[in-house]
């Protein structure tokens, strides 16, 4: 029921000009995954300079609560294009994209990390002010930075498998695992 | 004390070093020299397929999309440590904390980040070693990577080992965007190759 809606919607936006538009220009579509990949090193680059440091890897001499402060508006400027530039490309391709195991497991990583993310600043302002200025943090702290590195760098080896066509409902036998997990349609026409 | 003349003769020295390296290339892109090192490389490039690396980027599907992952986070670890040191010399970060600390501490990271951004970047060319060689983009991603290394350890280091407060503030700022460029550069052409390549 839930993958026919998921279905139903992805033509819905496959249908629009924009979405076709988007997809069939050389140039646009690349530019957007360009920014896409660009934002995502500036995000990502922040985030890890801030979970190393938790796990007193990187400038461990400066306190903890600075370096969480001053990436956060960076990082989040990176995560916001990042974000855009995700949504376009999802609406430039979005039946193959909806179908994708790797896009689905990238969603709910990335949902995991935003658990993540809450739980990590949550615990952060609670107690900064007692190890603010240790090399390492508290171990709950190191913890939620590890998960942080871990999910993320999921996020991108999902990301990055989104392109392969190892699982695609097109190229699998129906009733397989991999159409189950992919949210494949019986006698879809449309990929 | 230093002596001053000893220190001039230095700074002269790494002056006349990188004149006569850039002269060096201009002679190497507007002559033959160019096109006659570009063909005497493709055999270089289709014994790349043939080694072990080559091969299993090759044949197998999933271990070249992992090590491109890990390729593109190691491009996030070298961003981000290019982007805190960067912006500390432009004054944008952490402007209370002392130049030197961020520079030293962010070019640990840098250098970690660019290890693994080359060995998988090795990796990854031998899998399609065959028709990077074909792709104007590729060479320009090792002409600007190969400028960003050579900046960085040659030009940004030495320069930024004196006394920051007796180097020119505007200096410190060409140094900083100059990085921030290069690296971007490094990084736009390198995803460029993906849609070149298809």
């Amino acid at each position: 029921m839930l993958n026919e809606l998921v279905y139903d919607f992805a033509i819905w936006l496959d249908d629009s000009a924009w979405s076709t538009l988007l997809h069939e220009s050389y140039y646009m579509y690349n530019w957007v995954e360009s920014i896409h990949v660009l934002t995502l090193i500036v995000c990502l680059g922040m985030l890890f300079m801030i979970d190393l440091r938790m796990l007193g890897y990187a400038l461990p001499n400066i306190p903890a609560s600075n370096i969480a402060q001053r990436l956060n508006a960076p990082m989040l400027v990176g995560f916001t294009v990042m974000f855009i530039t995700g949504i376009l490309l999802f609406y430039a391709v979005p039946v193959r994209s909806s179908q994708s195991v790797w896009f689905r497991l990238k969603m709910a990583l990335l949902v995991a990390c935003a658990v993540n993310a809450y739980l990590f600043h949550k615990r952060m302002n609670e107690s900064v002010a007692s190890w603010d200025n240790n090399a390492k943090a508290p171990k709950r702290i190191r913890m939620g930075a590890a998960l942080s590195l871990g999910f993320w760098s999921l996020v991108v080896i999902c990301g990055r498998f989104i392109a392969y066509d190892w699982f695609d409902c097109e190229y699998t036998d129906p009733n397989s695992f991999s159409q189950f997990l992919s949210g494949c349609i019986a006698g879809q026409t449309r990929y | 004390m230093s002596n001053p003349a000893s220190a001039s003769t230095v700074t002269y020295s790494k002056t006349i070093t990188v004149g006569v390296l850039l002269a060096l290339l201009m002679i190497f892109s507007f002559t033959d020299l160019r096109h006659d090192t570009w063909l005497k490389l493709y055999e270089f490039f289709l014994w790349l397929e043939t080694t072990p690396f080559g091969v299993i980027g090759k044949t197998w599907g999933a271990a070249f999309a992992i090590v491109e992952a890990f390729h593109l986070l190691a491009m996030a670890l070298l961003g981000g440590a290019v982007i805190v040191s960067d912006a500390r010399l432009l004054g944008w970060l952490f402007v209370d904390v002392p130049a030197r600390d961020i520079l030293d501490r962010t070019h640990k990271v840098f250098v970690i980040g660019l290890i693994v951004v080359l060995s998988t970047g090795v990796f990854m060319a031998c899998g399609v070693a065959g028709k990077i060689y074909w792709l104007p983009v590729f060479w320009y991603k090792m002409l600007a990577l190969a400028t960003g290394i050579f900046f960085v350890f040659f030009i940004r280091r030495p320069l930024l080992r004196h006394p920051l407060d007796e180097i020119h503030p505007l200096v410190l700022r060409l140094i900083a965007v100059s990085s921030m460029l290069l690296w971007l550069t490094v990084a736009a052409t390198g995803r460029w190759i993906g849609f070149a390549g298809s």
